[in-house]
């Protein structure tokens, strides 16, 4: 016997749970088929519908919280089971991209069915730019949400408003997280608004805070990682009213750090002692990282990065493996120095824009000399060609430098390589003093794209000047470098590309 | 015979549990390859796995693939100091899960979800639940029911209203 249930309340769905739990299948249970009673019922009377087997309640709910939200929404519309594993999914994900126009009644009731099972995650993306409209009266709508949906049982919080526009005005209510109603939050994401904690902010288990174009204070962000102890990523981006920033030894587990683009930014101060990976990508800051143990990863991109990487960072991070440097302004040759990156593995170098007309590539010997184990090394050279009329130089005296042996390089790839003087004596001493090279990769096209992969139809464009450039440094790799490399070197030449490039010219 | 079996240790060291079907097939494998499962991890542990392991609710043909991903996924665990040997087996185990899930029937995918649910195999359940979240992903509720054979239990009026309340699902 059916009988139509034409409202059914959430309280009318817990009973039946909790029924359930008790083991005792009543006729409200039966009658509301859940899939594990179809399981239970698949050698009587349906067994000509359903053949195989199905799956437990419980498992399909797992399968419904793994499917995208929209999915997973039109799949609370199969059967009373999934409308269940829909009322009780722990995390909601909201844009305005999926929710329509008016999404705010939608969110509202969202949220508000949600409200008594704990909700763990919360996602909000809004983007102001688009709705306009709308963007008076979001901080109302977005406490009321945060309200609700913040919980004791919250485990992750992304807030992201508009990605095009700093001039937000929305101020996190950070009331809701303090005084221990933060303390299960594991992750917290804030995006384009206003965030001022107070000393009172205790968020005991977050492990992973990003903070992307919000305005907080250096004060500030830092009473909030003295209350976040068990950090271990932080991602900090455009937040500009960041002057210093201090990282606690507090900090015991804080393992990864990314800064980028924090334009105020004039000093990074580490003294967190695990800090293994650091990504920094910034304008002039100075960097103190005392003496970063167990840092094996670090990524710097600012004006002068080479230098200073060459000059401080053997003495305060002498465990590096892996090395990243971008600098767009590097007007300094590298000195050469008696410190060692002793466990360095691999090191990439990216050279852009406006480096000196006359930088000495040559100088970058001083990298591979000071790095004993280094078994991979990456130059990137993307300087404008047109800007800057390279110093091709008098190829009759090249410069060599003896007794500097690099036994552990195996693998060498230069990109964007032209034709001067420098980066051909920089290559030539390589394949001279590396006996264990087995591979040098000289690309002459600037590593765009290019038809060989079979993702495009055609090679990016080069200009009729890019491929003169490209030509003559063909013609001095067969020149001087071809002539050195010794049989068990494998070399791989990127030269412009005869169907696309040729063509063009 | 099975406990002679299963006092037998490999070149690893490791020592040797017999697995048995529901219908009878016996499988031998390492303790690290069968501690994936949390359940045998258990035993192991009890020290109640002497005689062979019996796993009534587990068919052979779903034994097989168990055991298959296992031992693949084992040598990752075993390898986990050897970072060179770790990295170049990153990819092959990818490929190696997507191959196992792909070709399924959903009468086997789904057996092969019971199987790791009951022997408590966290990797294994994951990875194939989320082969029918995928499978259900972009499909009109008429559609999923229809795939998996999910009998629709709404009364007219529920769907009605279900649908009404998530219309916003439904544009595309």
């Amino acid at each position: 016997m059916v009988t139509p249930l034409s409202n059914s309340t959430k309280s009318n769905e817990q009973c039946d749970i909790e029924r359930k739990h008790d083991g005792s299948i009543d006729s409200v249970a039966k009658r509301k088929g859940s899939l594990c009673q179809q399981v239970a019922n698949s050698d009587g009377e349906r067994r000509t519908r359903y053949s195989g087997p199905n799956l437990p309640e419980d498992i399909w709910c797992h399968i419904h919280s793994l499917m995208p939200f929209k999915d997973a929404a039109r799949a609370a519309c199969v059967s009373r089971a999934f409308r269940r594993s829909w009322q009780h999914r722990p995390n909601l994900i909201f844009c305005i991209g999926t929710l329509g126009l008016d999404f705010i009644n939608k969110i509202d009731r969202i949220i508000k069915n949600h409200s008594d099972i704990g909700i763990k995650s919360l996602q909000l993306e809004y983007d102001t730019f688009c709705n306009a409209r709308r963007s008076a009266s979001i901080s109302y709508h977005l406490n009321n949400w945060l309200q609700i949906a913040v919980t004791p049982w919250i485990e992750e919080l992304i807030l992201t408003l508009s990605l095009s526009s700093y001039n937000v005005d929305y101020n996190f209510p950070c009331s809701l997280l303090s005084d221990g109603r933060g303390s299960s939050l594991r992750h917290l994401y804030l995006g384009s608004c206003f965030f001022h904690p107070t000393v009172n902010l205790e968020l005991r288990n977050l492990t992973r805070l990003h903070l992307v174009t919000v305005h907080i204070t250096g004060d500030e962000f830092g009473c909030l990682l003295l209350n976040s102890y068990a950090l271990e990523r932080l991602e900090l981006k455009y937040c500009y009213g960041i002057i210093c920033l201090k990282i606690p030894c507090l900090l015991q587990r804080l393992s990864h750090l990314e800064v980028f683009e924090c334009r105020m930014l004039q000093a990074i101060e580490n003294k967190a002692p695990n800090l293994c990976s650091f990504d920094l990508g910034a304008r002039q800051v100075r960097l103190l990282l005392g003496e970063s143990l167990q840092m094996k990863t670090l990524s710097l991109d600012y004006p002068s990065a080479v230098y200073y990487a060459r000059a401080e960072l053997p003495s305060n991070v002498p465990n590096l493996e892996i090395l990243t440097i971008c600098s767009d302004h590097e007007m300094v040759d590298t000195p050469m120095l008696p410190s060692k990156f002793f466990y360095l593995k691999c090191l990439t170098i990216d050279l852009a824009w406006r480096l000196s007309p006359a930088y000495d590539y040559f100088s970058l010997i001083s990298f591979l000399d000071a790095s004993p184990s280094l078994e991979t090394f990456c130059l990137e050279i993307s300087q404008d060609r047109m800007e800057n009329e390279l110093i091709i130089g008098d190829m009759s005296h090249m410069r060599q430098m003896l007794e500097h042996r690099h036994d552990n390089l195996q693998s060498v790839e230069i990109i964007g390589f032209c034709y001067t003087k420098s980066l051909i004596e920089l290559t030539c001493h390589i394949l001279d003093n590396t006996t264990s090279l087995k591979h040098l990769k000289l690309d002459t096209t600037r590593d765009v794209f290019s038809c060989s992969t079979g993702k495009h139809d055609k090679c990016f464009h080069m200009g009729k000047d890019m491929l003169t450039e490209a030509k003559k440094a063909v013609l001095a790799i067969e020149t001087y470098i071809e002539p050195k490399v010794p049989s068990t070197v494998m070399l791989s030449v990127v030269k412009p590309c005869n169907r696309c490039h040729v063509a063009e010219s | 015979m099975a406990a002679a079996a299963a006092e037998a240790t490999t070149d690893g060291g490791g020592k040797m549990i017999i697995l048995i079907s529901a219908d009878g097939k016996r499988f031998e494998v390492t303790e690290a390859v069968a501690s994936q499962s949390q359940l045998i991890s258990n035993m192991i542990e009890d020290d109640c796995t002497e005689n062979g392991v019996r796993l009534p609710n587990v068919d052979g043909d779903i034994l097989t693939m168990v055991v298959d991903y296992c031992n693949m996924h084992a040598g990752d665990a075993a390898a986990a100091g050897d970072t060179m040997k770790a990295s170049s087996t990153e990819e092959e185990l990818k490929k190696f899960d997507a191959e196992l899930v792909q070709a399924l029937e959903n009468p086997v995918l789904f057996k092969l979800i019971l199987a790791a649910n009951f022997l408590n195999i966290k990797s294994l359940l994951d990875m194939t639940c989320q082969r029918v979240a995928d499978m259900m992903s972009g499909k009109t509720p008429e559609q999923m029911r229809e795939t998996f054979s999910i009998e629709n239990d709404f009364t007219p009026e529920e769907e009605a209203a279900i649908r009404q309340e998530n219309a916003w699902a439904f544009d595309d």
